[in-house]
C-alpha cells in the first residue's frame, strides 16, 4: 500500500504543518466580514423645516393639520 | 493488478521532484481574501458560507471553547477544498496519505486533552469513569475508558484515510469495469449510471469533513464545558 511508504511522510507532513496552521489561518483572518451599514433614521415629522407652504403641503401632507 | 489499483495514491513526483508540495498547497489558495465590503459572487458565496458553518460549530462551546475557532474553522476549509478537488480525474487527494492525517489527528486531540488536564483537571480526569458504576467494575472500567481516550486520534486519522481511499478506489474499479464492458453494451449504461450516483455520494466526502471536525469538537467539547 503505497500510503505506508514512510520515505515521503516527510516532505507531506512538512508541506501540511504551514498550510494548515498558516496560510489557511491568515486567509481566513484576512477575509473581512462587513456589518451592512446601519439605516439612518429620517424623522419625517420634524417641523424644523420651514419651507414655501406649498412645498410642505405637497410633501409632509399630515404635519399640515391646520389647512387639510 | 493490485500495484495498477493503488498507484493513484502514491504519492506525485514531477522529474523526481515531490509534487506533493504545491499540491497541498493549492487548495488554501482558492480560499479569496478582499478588501472591499461588497464583494464578487464568488467570494460573497464563500464569505456567507464561512459565517455560517462558523456560526453552526461554534454556538455550542462557551468562551474558552471559542477561542478555537480559528483553527477548527481552517480545519474544515483546509479538508474540505482538498477533499472535494480530489474528486476530479487524475487529481492526487492529499488526505489519502495516513501521514497528514495523523499529523493532523494527533496534535489536535493532544491539544483538547491538554486543555481538559490543565484547567479542569478533576473534570476531565472523572470522565475516566462514567456515573452510576458498579464498585468492583471501577478498575477494569478505568482502564477501558483511557483506552477509548487513547484510540480517539487514531480513529480520527484511519478514518479519514480509510474513507477517501475506499471512495476512490471504488470510483476507479467501477470506472475500469464500465470501459471494459463497453464492447458489450446494453450493461454499460447500469454500471454508467452506478458510478454516477456513487460519485454522487462521494459528494459525501464533505460529510466526512464534518465528521472530522465534529469528533474534533466533541472531544473539545466535552473537555472544556462538563
Amino acid at each position: 500500500m503505497p500510503q505506508l511508504d514512510t520515505s515521503t511522510w516527510f516532505t507531506t507532513i512538512m508541506t501540511m504543518l504551514p498550510t494548515l496552521y498558516l496560510i489557511t489561518q491568515l486567509k481566513l483572518l484576512n477575509t473581512n466580514h462587513y456589518q451592512p451599514p446601519p439605516t439612518k433614521n429620517s424623522n419625517l415629522q420634524s417641523h424644523g423645516i420651514r419651507w414655501q407652504p406649498k412645498w410642505t403641503k405637497t410633501c409632509l401632507p399630515l404635519s399640515q393639520p391646520q389647512q387639510s | 493488478m493490485n500495484e495498477n489499483l493503488f498507484t493513484p495514491f502514491s504519492t506525485p513526483t514531477i522529474l523526481n521532484q515531490p509534487a506533493t508540495i504545491p499540491i497541498i498547497l493549492f487548495p488554501a489558495m482558492l480560499v479569496l481574501t478582499s478588501k472591499h465590503p461588497i464583494n464578487n459572487r464568488l467570494a460573497t458565496i464563500q464569505q456567507n458560507l464561512t459565517q455560517l458553518t462558523l456560526k453552526q460549530m461554534m454556538m455550542t462551546h462557551n468562551a474558552k471553547g471559542q477561542t478555537w475557532s480559528l483553527m477548527l474553522m481552517s480545519l474544515i476549509t483546509f479538508i474540505a477544498m482538498t477533499n472535494l478537488l480530489g474528486l476530479l480525474p487524475y487529481s492526487f487527494t492529499p488526505t489519502t496519505q495516513l501521514s497528514m492525517n495523523l499529523a493532523m489527528a494527533i496534535p489536535l486531540w493532544a491539544g483538547t486533552v491538554m486543555v481538559g488536564l490543565r484547567f479542569k483537571t478533576k473534570n476531565s480526569l472523572a470522565h475516566l469513569l462514567p456515573q452510576g458504576t458498579p464498585t468492583p467494575l471501577i478498575p477494569m472500567l478505568v482502564v477501558i475508558e483511557t483506552i477509548s481516550l487513547l484510540i480517539q486520534p487514531m480513529a480520527l486519522a484511519v478514518r479519514l484515510t480509510a474513507n477517501i481511499t475506499a471512495g476512490h478506489l471504488l470510483m476507479h474499479l467501477i470506472g475500469n469495469a464500465a470501459l471494459a464492458l463497453s464492447t458489450t453494451n446494453f450493461s454499460l449504461t447500469l454500471l454508467t449510471s452506478t458510478l454516477l450516483t456513487l460519485l454522487a455520494v462521494l459528494e459525501i466526502a464533505v460529510a466526512l469533513i464534518q465528521a472530522y471536525v465534529f469528533t474534533l469538537l466533541v472531544s473539545l467539547y466535552l473537555h472544556n464545558n462538563t
